[in-house]
């Protein structure tokens, strides 16, 4: 089970590093919703044998992460006219510099974490933080409202990851409200960004400037 | 009677005053009048004998119920006001009148009731909680009085200033009582000598008392707001506002334990204010700035014999602490009656001439008569010379630390370098009041509005009067009023409550009758011996000339050039010269103006850098949500390294 979950993260990982260094939305969308499904499967190989609730919430998670945001974003970038341009604040190769960087300091942070002796020789910690790194790279570094949602999707599923490690005790109810929530979160992004292309005939969220006092 | 009686008169009467002000100037002027004469009747009741005057109520005003008590030392500064507030409210029918100002006279009535209704009940309250509440009341009526000439943006200036200045004070003085209140667990003030853990609260007071007292650092307000007040106003501020920072210290000081070096603050920043206070004054050419900087002196000859008293007492209650204490107790009186005089005869040059630039004025004793010599009698008294009240005062201060000094022990090491700033400031004095008065009074009209001055009526003379024969009484019968002070002194310290006057003071009345007499027989002689020499009338500086011109005598600043050139590291004069150059020159001009230094050059540069840094910080709030985010990740890296780093097991 470890090998599976380590190669699993692995890949989210990987998908982190392309969601980084890619140039286009569309690649930055599928990267993200990849990693939500990647992550997504990981319920079933942690609890073992998966009953019919943990798997309830992989498909949830699958599907939510997989197929319904993916779907909305790309929705908003259709009926806003968005360029298909990312537009970045900070360079491709400077965010991948900083993201690899970020999941060496990771993995070099969670081994003097004192975690339990069944999570040590796991991904779940160091995966988990440099998602968070990158979500938090893709906030800060890019100009684009799609963007930015996509990096606030990866940071969550950092902090999924995180929460993985309390799968065993906590209720799979808070799991899944989770998951509506960012859903919700995402739907209602995807409104606002059509209100903002509107009102600004723009999603670069530089012009939102003229709304501070 | 009971001192309540005229109390609650009193306080009706000014009620009535802030209510019928606007409307009907006759009738505030004799509530006002009865409203300071309860006052007056009052204090001198309890100063003459009655016991301390005590009354609660259960009435609550802001969640305390009403408590007030009028012992010694409130009854001290509660006569000078009464008398101040009454004198103040005639001169004001002639000096501020509502024909020549119909939109400020009617609100200046309320205001001025409202003022001293404050001022009472500050004095009366022995709650900390109505203490603040009365503290608040009188301080924004007094702004409302400074700015009564408000069309003119340097008063709004001076107002705006002292509301700050004022603020910042009380700010301390919240911070103290709600500190007093919740360590005693109660708003009651009272005496509290046993308290030790209370004794650092001190230090809160001074600072809040301080800043309306004027003392030397914190005085900034002063100038400004003195000069900018209407005379009568100026008179009430300097002679009882300033005064109630005094009354909070000396109250205080005497209720709360003070700290071990609070007897040597106390005496150090007196003796500074003393020294620097006058030496301003000396360089000013504005005469109610000169004035107002003559207070700041005053207040700091009066610490400095609050601070001696405090060392005495904290030395086995030392009776040479009980000399400087009543020193600076009667010099609360003195200080009060003097100044007021001062500045309504400053008032009256101004209402006759129009303007306060000394350099603009020169010869009034001509037009002039009742106000020049009114004038010369205050300038005499507050420089300090004998045989007026300044030097009763002054000299009971000086007395007490000169023993301090010849005594064995560490309180000699505070009172010889007092004593001897306390020597150099009445030097000082007497040259800065040989000046205004020379300058304003003395020599040929500088300007046309000087030689068509005018003698200011019966209604601003007699409050002159007034004033004037009560500092003559104070200087040379001194003894007369020594059961008021003993009784203030009483409240302060038990151990020193004696009826009995010092041997000093007792001699010191006969003394200045003596030399009174002598000085009224060689005016009369000189009178006499010029009068049979035949007069032969001339300029007072005219310099050996034929045909001197006006322009030829001594200006303000030439006057004081040489003491003030001691002074220019502190002082900083700012002079533009332009020389006569050539053999046909062009019209040269030497002009010299002196800043306020604590504003201009301390706390100006001091501001101003703090709203370069605020304006850089408003950098950082952009709009940019991308770099807002960016401020959250370094938070929560720090955070985390910090744990990381340090809060490990």
């Amino acid at each position: 089970m470890n090998e599976t979950t380590n190669l699993l993260i692995g890949i989210a990982m990987g998908l982190n590093l392309l969601a980084l260094g890619s140039s286009r939305l569309p690649t930055l969308i599928l990267a993200m919703s990849a990693q939500g499904v990647v992550l997504g499967l990981m319920p079933l190989l942690i609890v073992e044998p998966p009953d019919w609730r943990v798997l309830l919430v992989a498909v949830a998670t699958v599907a939510g992460k997989g197929l319904v945001i993916p779907h909305l974003l790309r929705r908003a970038m259709r009926t806003a006219h968005i360029d298909r341009e990312v537009e970045p604040f900070i360079g491709f190769v400077p965010s991948l510099l900083l993201g690899a960087g970020g999941t060496i300091a990771a993995v070099a942070v969670a081994r003097t974490l004192p975690l339990l002796p069944e999570h040590s020789g796991s991904l779940l910690v160091p995966g988990s933080l440099a998602s968070v790194l990158t979500g938090f790279v893709l906030l800060i570094g890019r100009a684009k409202a799609i963007s930015q949602v996509c990096g606030y999707l990866i940071l969550e599923n950092g902090i999924y990851l995180f929460g993985l490690l309390l799968i065993h005790s906590t209720p799979l109810l808070v799991e899944s409200g989770i998951l509506l929530d960012v859903t919700v979160g995402v739907f209602i992004i995807g409104i606002i960004v059509d209100r903002i292309q509107r009102a600004f005939d723009s999603l670069d969220t530089r012009k939102l400037t003229a709304l501070r006092e | 009677m009971t001192p309540g009686v005229p109390l609650l008169f009193s306080a009706a009467c000014l009620l009535g005053g802030v209510v019928c002000g606007p409307r009907r100037a006759r009738t505030w002027l004799a509530l006002t009048l009865a409203g300071a004469a309860g006052a007056l009747g009052a204090a001198l009741l309890v100063l003459g004998g009655a016991p301390d005057w005590e009354w609660r109520h259960g009435f609550a005003v802001g969640g305390e119920t009403l408590h007030f008590r009028l012992d010694g030392l409130s009854a001290l500064f509660l006569a000078l006001l009464g008398l101040v507030a009454g004198t103040g409210a005639i001169y004001a029918q002639e000096y501020w009148p509502e024909a020549h100002y119909p939109a400020s006279a009617p609100g200046g009535r309320s205001w001025w009731c409202g003022l001293v209704l404050g001022m009472g009940l500050v004095l009366v309250s022995a709650n900390g909680l109505h203490f603040l509440i009365a503290w608040e009341l009188f301080t924004v009526c007094a702004f409302f009085l400074i700015t009564l000439d408000r069309q003119r943006r340097e008063v709004r200036k001076a107002g705006w200033l002292y509301l700050a200045a004022s603020h910042a004070g009380t700010v301390c003085l919240f911070a103290f009582f709600a500190t007093l209140a919740a360590r005693t667990g109660s708003w009651e003030i009272g005496p509290l000598r046993g308290r030790l853990d209370c004794a650092p609260l001190f230090w809160l007071a001074l600072a809040g008392f301080g800043v309306k007292a004027g003392l030397f650092p914190l005085h900034i307000w002063l100038p400004a707001a003195h000069a900018g007040a209407p005379s009568h106003v100026s008179a009430i501020l300097s002679a009882v506002a300033v005064k109630m920072g005094v009354y909070g210290l000396i109250r205080f000081s005497g209720w709360l334990p003070a700290p071990a070096a609070a007897g040597w603050v106390v005496t150090g920043l007196g003796a500074v204010s003393a020294l620097f206070g006058i030496a301003f004054a000396l360089a000013q050419n504005d005469l109610k700035r000169l004035l107002a900087y003559c207070t700041v002196e005053n207040v700091g000859i009066i610490l400095t014999g609050l601070g001696a008293a405090m060392l005495g007492a904290a030395h086995g209650d030392a009776p040479w602490g009980r000399l400087a204490l009543a020193g600076a107790l009667l010099h609360v009186w003195n200080h009060g009656a003097v100044k007021a005089l001062l500045f309504f005869g400053a008032g009256s040059v101004l209402h006759a001439t129009g303007t306060r630039e000394m350099s603009r004025l020169g010869g009034l004793w001509r037009a002039m008569p009742w106000t020049a010599s009114l004038f010369a009698l205050g300038a005499v008294a507050i420089a300090g010379l004998p045989p007026l009240n300044g030097f009763v005062s002054e000299w009971l201060v000086c007395l007490g630390l000169f023993d301090a000094a010849t005594r064995p022990g560490p309180s000699a090491w505070a009172a010889t370098p007092a004593a001897m700033v306390l020597a150099v400031a009445g030097a000082l004095a007497l040259a800065t009041f040989a000046k205004a008065a020379a300058i304003v009074f003395l020599g040929a009209a500088r300007t046309r509005s000087a030689e068509h001055a005018h003698e200011c009526g019966a209604l601003m003379r007699g409050p002159m009067l007034a004033l004037a024969a009560l500092c003559l009484a104070l200087g040379l019968a001194p003894v007369w009023f020594w059961p008021a002070i003993a009784r203030a002194a009483g409240a302060w310290n038990p151990a020193w409550a004696g009826r009995e006057p010092p041997a000093p003071l007792a001699i010191l009345g006969p003394l200045q009758g003596m030399l009174a007499l002598l000085a009224v027989a060689a005016a009369a002689g000189l009178w006499w011996k010029s009068r049979a020499n035949g007069w032969r009338r001339g300029l007072t500086w005219d310099c050996g000339y034929a045909h001197p011109s006006a322009r030829m005598q001594y200006t303000s600043g030439s006057f004081a050039g040489i003491a003030a050139g001691w002074f220019g590291w502190l002082l900083r004069p700012e002079r533009r010269i332009r020389r006569p150059r050539g053999p046909l020159p062009a019209a040269a001009s030497w002009m010299e103006r002196v800043p306020e230094t604590v504003l201009e050059r301390v706390l100006g540069p001091a501001g101003r850098a703090l709203l370069r840094l605020s304006s850089a910080a408003r950098r950082l709030q952009h709009g940019r949500v991308q770099a807002y985010i960016l401020y959250v990740v370094a938070g929560l890296l720090a955070v985390g390294t910090l744990v990381l780093l340090g809060g490990m097991p």
